[in-house]
């Protein structure tokens, strides 16, 4: 991979994802981007990063794009998070919105750990919860899909006794149950396109994926998340995250570590 | 990580102990360097009745417990513990090699606060002290 090569991919991911790959990714690109190479057909990575600059942006342009996305996620990350959610949050929000669900966003899923966290939450505190769960990354989200998860991957977050209440053993793997699925719809977006409808939020989690981002971006993530969030929702990001940017759609709540609401200048949506 | 930070402030006034029981030397090192970072004082035991004895002295706050070894194997050692004086006070997590459903369900029905699959890392038994509220 040129110096070139890596500069196209910075503006590449930034302009398509909002992302931003810093220099020191570079090596960890060209690793990422091994299987990718090998998988579309190319000789090398080299050989299929010139055929990529050729052309327009299409599907090979995704799966570099994917390659290149942070998915480093647990279950359970950031526990106080949950805690409040499911001791606080579900409980209010459930006697707020009269029995009807609670509507939950986990925006940047990844491959699912926290939005299985978030649906087993609601469950144990007996919250009834409808999650939407996006990510860009279509290999995410299969495997996200299929709420199949390695020993390792599933005991990172998971008290034992949880994951046998709702994950199924089968041979190697750990599948989450029905009654879990049930609850979760998982879907492909970008937080960089703006709303389509007005399908809006009680809560969205948005958790370690602004500190990936173009600070020249976001904003505009920030503006999609608030236009998808109810005047009276909240939200998640990570509990050392700030919205930052010249973002002002969003404030802190005090003493709940990453926890959001909408800012008065940002009800301007009231009904 | 915040919970890191603070058990090595904390480290100097009351030092908390963990007791690692396992057959294997190797194990026990690795496990060693993990907790000794979560700011424990760690002590060593090679099998269950090695682990006993030493809990009739003092009893550690966490005790990290593989399954299968000679002499008293480590469900054996959880029951006699839990009889013990004191002995309900230990967050004990089972640290083994087995990972079928039902075997993982009697080891907490046996009294186990979690159990860790083997092979494991400082991130998952981290996550694992943390949801014990040891950390």
């Amino acid at each position: 991979m040129t110096p070139d090569d890596f500069d196209r991919l910075q503006s590449l991911m930034s302009s398509r994802a909002g992302f931003r790959l810093t220099r020191d990714r570079m090596k960890l690109a060209e690793h990422r981007l091994g299987p990718v190479a090998r998988r579309e057909g190319f000789e090398t990575v080299d050989a299929m990063l010139a055929s990529l600059w050729a052309r327009p942006v299409a599907s090979l342009g995704w799966s570099v794009i994917e390659a290149l996305l942070n998915p480093e996620t647990w279950f359970r990350r950031d526990r106080a998070s949950f805690d409040t959610l499911a001791g606080e949050l579900l409980p209010a929000l459930g006697k707020a919105r009269g029995g009807q669900p609670v509507r939950a966003w986990v925006a940047g899923c990844s491959t699912g750990q926290e939005a299985w966290s978030l649906a087993i939450a609601a469950q144990e505190a007996g919250a009834a919860v409808e999650i939407v769960a996006t990510d860009l990354s279509q290999r995410a989200l299969e495997k996200a899909r299929s709420g199949a998860y390695t020993g390792f991957e599933i005991q990172r977050g998971l008290k034992a006794q949880t994951m046998l209440r709702w994950f199924d053993q089968a041979e190697d793997a750990w599948i989450a149950r029905a009654e879990l699925r049930a609850t979760v719809h998982f879907a492909r977006a970008n937080l960089l396109d703006p709303p389509a409808d007005d399908h809006r939020f009680d809560i969205i989690f948005c958790r370690h994926v602004l500190v990936d981002a173009d600070p020249a971006r976001r904003g505009e993530m920030l503006d999609n998340l608030e236009r998808r969030l109810v005047d009276d929702g909240c939200l998640f990001l990570g509990p050392d995250e700030q919205p930052g940017g010249d973002s002002i759609a969003f404030r802190p709540v005090a003493g709940r570590k990453g926890l959001f609401v909408k800012s008065p200048a940002a009800l301007r949506r009231a009904a | 990580m915040g919970v890191v930070r603070l058990s090595i402030g904390t480290r100097t006034l009351t030092p908390r102990t963990c007791l690692i029981v396992d057959d294997s030397r190797i194990i026990r090192k690795v496990a060693r360097r993990i907790v000794e970072g979560l700011g424990f004082e760690v002590d060593e035991a090679a099998d269950g009745s090695e682990a006993l004895a030493f809990c009739g002295g003092v009893i550690p706050e966490v005790i990290l417990l593989d399954w299968s070894m000679p002499v008293m194997d480590g469900l054996t050692f959880l029951r006699r513990l839990r009889a013990l004086p004191g002995g309900l006070a230990p967050k004990v997590l089972f640290c083994t090699i087995e990972t079928r459903a039902e075997r993982i369900a009697e080891a907490l029905s046996a009294g186990a606060d979690d159990y860790v699959m083997k092979p494991f890392d400082g991130e998952i038994l981290t996550s694992k002290f943390a949801e014990v509220g040891a950390v």
